[in-house]
């Protein structure tokens, strides 16, 4: 879901600045990778260079073409990206997320979480900023599509989920993101607790209304 | 329009201008002719409620005499994303920012209505600060307590639980405060009550005094969010010929205080972000004249710093205070040139904090690597962990000499404490008031048996460390680690101990030693003294005859030790010349708590080998080892270098690896390129990456770094014209050997 790709990094303002990788790549790797390459030669104790398998002919190189395929002596690695000057967007063509898809679900959330809470008034603020930004055009593609996504969970109750996807934007787009998104991070807080209460709530008069009726033969008391 | 007045008065509103003549006269001697000259009067700043800044810089015409900005009269080819400038002709290129543009979507700039436009000048690194500090918020947990602490001329301590209106504590940059100053000002301390008699004592509701300053993330998520966003630089002007003035050394101390008051032994990090040197008051490392340059190496060797010693001490004072709080301080520096690292090392380095130090916040480097403090674990648990304690236990004929990390000593006396220092000894316990699961401790131990004691049968030694420490997720937890070793008797089993000898912890052991000593004796000391313990090691355990060097042999278990020493010697741990005071405390920084593999990865690099001839293979880190078919692929820990021999780059830039029945070729390339990501993804900090090839200006990291058996002074020595031949002086791999050689098995030594 989270999008995972590899961006240059800002060879202007940095000299050598590493690849920038998305969030999802970087959860993904995970637990302490162990490094693959740490194995290392033992110089030749004798002390002449070691000659390598791989002998030039001395003079001028051969600047033939690369041996074809055909006599391919490895298979092709299995990478997990390209490292260097990929465009961001790596999703196949679809509609564009609708704005009002995605506000409308926001605002309806509000809407429950009023009376709940004091800060309803900046959050529906940077709902308001959100409106704006991106009837104004200034959200990407993958922010909008993200943001459907995160509607999506939202609306479905799946908490954690919604959590990651804005977790995600920060990491990845938080230039674009950054004036409203924890609007939005404070409304899923608010609609889990506000779910987790009701749930409760429901339990217990469960649980009162099971007691009544549970002990056959017994006078309720009035 | 029909007469010129709307004309004049729709401009007017628009641009503020008016022009005594709106139809201009084409010649000179007409204009002087018409007796009032061609003139206007402009308001820059009038009043244009209906223009919003825009929030991007302008573009420029890149010619050098010229820099018009670009303005609706340009003309404009989209397709080709050119323009050309109105007042020059000079055709220019839109930058990539302007990918998108089209005739139905044009930039602000370019529209009639815009020919007043206003931008915002970003300061780009602060702006890029701002946003990973923003970004940061949602990293942490929801209950996890913040404060902010901002600083230049002065240092503002802000409220955070204050609705509406922002609220802050200022303090002087130019004047320390003890501990108990701070806490007074900041209200941290209850006030004597005068006590009253006729009434019953009252139960006070002291709101918990420290809330206002540290807040859970939770509450003040919002807040702080837009509090960050309005950070902007200190508003007194810097004048031409000073450094900006900074109160970093106050700043700090006012943070440990703080913490110190509200927080004590709790696990918190202090998070020092600092774009330059500080400037003013304790702590202070240059002054604000631009034309004396922050210290050198040379300047220390000529005892020529002046702020050093006092600014070192300011610090030192500041991490054992925090280190006594079970608190950490991280240091992120960015800037071009030295901010002060030299002096405030002891703030990471005592206390566990990370160092980082970057060219600018708008890099990936910094963003990424401080993303990656916040990594979580396969429990969905941060990895860093507080307020631990190492206590370690010996048998008796054991004691403990020291240890080497990022810990300060509890001064824990005792029956296996040895008198004998090495690192940081005098004690069986120590703190570690910030770690993860990478940290690592050199702890170093002393043989206490007498010679001729016998050692029972099956004996066995035993080493026991306990670490206290308290858990993200706040939970305190134990790990005990028992560990027994045979003894052996050295005369009689002299090969049994030469068999379990492990090169690789060894070299590293030894390598902290060295570091350790080079923080308070002379380079050339300290090489001498690595050299003397290498051929007194040689001597004990090569095979030889005495007087001929051409017989010494080291059994497999010591085979790559003289080599991780060699490579050491050169290493910028030893090798100051060549990276400024900063630089080499951060190369030093991350040596003395990285394990055993990154370590080893820092001593003596690590390079890879691809080509046809078969998989993927470690190579020499030699001379010998760049060839004209190979890729080569260099990790330093702290850069990853991958370098294409004279024909793969000839063969790239013929362009063979987008033709199909080459794509083996394409596959080659990819290999290393796919290697490199898997180190990058991992390692923190993220180490900075260069792709170069034969020729290229970027190949010098590898050049440097391999060592140089063939220069230019022996390359026809050895009749074969394999490999680069590097420009150096230094002495190579061969050379260093034979001379060990020579040295151990001479009666002399």
């Amino acid at each position: 879901m989270a999008e995972l790709y590899v961006k240059p990094g800002n060879k202007e303002r940095g000299w050598n600045d590493p690849p920038q990788f998305s969030y999802g790549l970087q959860t993904q790797a995970g637990g302490p990778r162990r490094s693959l390459l740490t194995k290392r030669v033992a110089a030749p104790q004798d002390g002449s260079p070691r000659v390598p398998a791989s002998e030039t002919s001395p003079g001028p190189p051969p600047m033939g073409p690369p041996p074809p395929s055909s006599k391919a002596p490895r298979s092709p690695p299995v990478g997990s990206g390209p490292a260097s000057g990929v465009e961001p967007t790596s999703f196949p063509v679809e509609s564009e997320a609708v704005m009002e898809d995605v506000l409308r679900p926001l605002e309806q959330a509000l809407e429950d979480c009023r009376g709940h809470t004091r800060v309803c008034d900046d959050i529906s603020r940077r709902l308001a900023l959100l409106q704006e930004q991106w009837a104004g055009g200034k959200l990407s593609i993958p922010v909008k599509k993200r943001m459907a996504l995160l509607v999506q969970e939202l609306s479905s109750h799946r908490w954690d989920a919604a959590d990651d996807i804005h977790r995600s934007l920060m990491v990845d787009h938080v230039t674009e993101v950054s004036q409203w998104m924890v609007g939005v991070k404070r409304l899923i807080a608010e609609k889990r607790s506000l779910f987790s209460e009701e749930a409760a709530n429901e339990e217990k008069s469960a649980a009162t209304a099971e007691k009544n009726h549970t002990i056959p033969g017994f006078q309720q008391a009035s | 329009m029909a007469t010129y007045l709307e004309f004049i008065q729709q401009n007017e509103e628009r641009d503020g201008v008016r022009f005594s003549w709106n139809v201009w006269p084409s010649s000179r001697l007409e204009a002087t002719r018409m007796v009032v000259p061609l003139a206007c009067l402009l308001t820059p700043l009038k009043e244009r409620p209906d223009l919003p800044p825009v929030q991007y810089e302008p573009v420029l015409c890149s010619r050098p005499t010229c820099k018009a900005v670009l303005n609706p009269l340009c003309q404009v080819d989209y397709r080709a994303k050119l323009w050309a400038c109105n007042f020059c002709f000079q055709r220019n290129q839109f930058p990539p920012a302007y990918g998108g543009i089209s005739e139905v979507n044009q930039p602000a700039e370019l529209m009639p209505q815009f020919s007043t436009i206003e931008y915002v000048i970003q300061e780009d690194d602060l702006q890029a600060l701002k946003e990973s500090l923003q970004m940061s918020l949602s990293l942490l947990p929801p209950d996890a307590l913040v404060g902010l602490i901002t600083f230049g001329r002065m240092v503002q301590v802000h409220e955070l639980s204050c609705e509406g209106i922002s609220k802050s504590y200022v303090f002087r940059g130019t004047k320390d405060l003890t501990a108990k100053q701070i806490q007074d000002m900041l209200g941290l301390t209850k006030p004597a009550m005068p006590m009253q008699q006729a009434r019953p004592a009252q139960p006070q509701e002291h709101p918990f005094a420290s809330s206002r300053f540290l807040q859970p993330v939770h509450k003040i998520d919002m807040n702080l969010t837009d509090l960050l966003g309005e950070l902007q630089r200190d508003p007194w002007p810097v004048t031409q010929g000073k450094r900006p003035l900074r109160s970093t050394g106050v700043a700090l101390s006012i943070a440990v205080g703080l913490l110190e008051g509200t927080f004590p032994n709790t696990g918190a990090r202090i998070m020092l972000f600092t774009g330059g040197p500080p400037t003013q008051g304790p702590g202070m490392v240059v002054g604000d004249e631009l034309k004396i340059p922050i210290r050198s190496w040379h300047d220390i060797e000529k005892d020529n710093a002046r702020f050093m010693k006092k600014a070192t001490k300011h610090y030192e004072m500041l991490a054992n205070r925090t280190a006594a709080n079970g608190h950490c301080i991280d240091i992120y520096a960015c800037a071009l040139d030295q901010t002060g690292l030299l002096e405030m090392k002891c703030c990471a380095n005592l206390t566990g904090g990370y160092m980082v130090m970057g060219d600018s916040f708008n890099t990936s480097l910094f963003k990424q690597t401080f993303q990656r403090i916040f990594t979580k674990d396969f429990n969905g648990d941060f990895r860093m962990a507080f307020g631990a304690t190492l206590d370690v236990k010996t048998s008796r004929e054991l004691k403990i000499a020291g240890a080497i990390g990022p810990c300060v000593s509890l001064n824990v006396k005792g029956p296996c404490v040895s008198e004998n220092e090495l690192g940081v000894g005098g004690t069986s316990q120590w703190k570690i008031c910030g770690l993860d699961p990478t940290s690592t401790l050199g702890i170093y131990f002393e043989v206490v048996n007498q010679h001729n004691t016998p050692i029972p049968q099956g004996g066995r030694g035993a080493i026991q460390f306990v670490t206290h420490y308290q858990h993200s997720s706040t939970q305190r937890r134990i790990r005990v680690t028992t560990i027994a070793r045979n003894w052996a008797d050295v005369q009689s089993q002299l090969r049994h101990i030469e068999a379990a000898f492990d090169q690789e912890a060894a070299a590293v052991l030894m390598a902290r030693l060295g570091v350790f000593r080079a923080e308070s004796e002379e380079g050339p000391d300290v090489l001498r003294w690595l050299d003397r313990q290498l051929i007194r090691l040689c001597q004990k355990f090569g095979q030889y005859n005495k007087e001929d060097p051409t017989s010494f042999r080291l059994s497999d278990s010591f085979s790559l030790y003289p080599q991780f020493m060699f490579h050491l010697r050169r290493s910028p741990f030893l090798q100051v010349f060549n990276n400024s005071p900063d630089e080499s405390s951060y190369y030093r920084h991350h040596f003395a708590r990285q394990d055993l593999t990154q370590s080893l990865i820092m001593i003596q690099p690590i390079l890879y080998s691809y080509s046809f001839h078969g998989p993927p293979e470690p190579v020499l880190l030699d001379s010998s080892s760049i060839l004209a078919d190979r890729i080569l692929l260099m990790d330093t820990f702290f850069q990853i270098v991958i370098y294409l021999g004279e024909t793969i780059a000839q063969w790239r830039k013929a362009g063979y690896q987008d033709m199909p029945e080459y794509e083996n070729f394409k596959h080659l390339l990819q290999a290393p390129l796919d290697d490199a990501q898997e180190i990058l993804q991992a390692r923190f900090p993220m180490p900075r990456y260069i792709n170069t090839e034969h020729g290229g200006s970027q190949a010098r990291f590898l050049l440097s770094k391999v060592n140089p058996s063939q220069t230019h002074n022996n390359l026809y020595a050895w009749g074969q014209e394999t490999g680069a031949p590097i420009l150096t002086d230094d002495v190579s791999l061969q050379v260093f050997m034979d001379h060990l050689k020579k040295l151990a098995v001479s009666s002399a030594c």
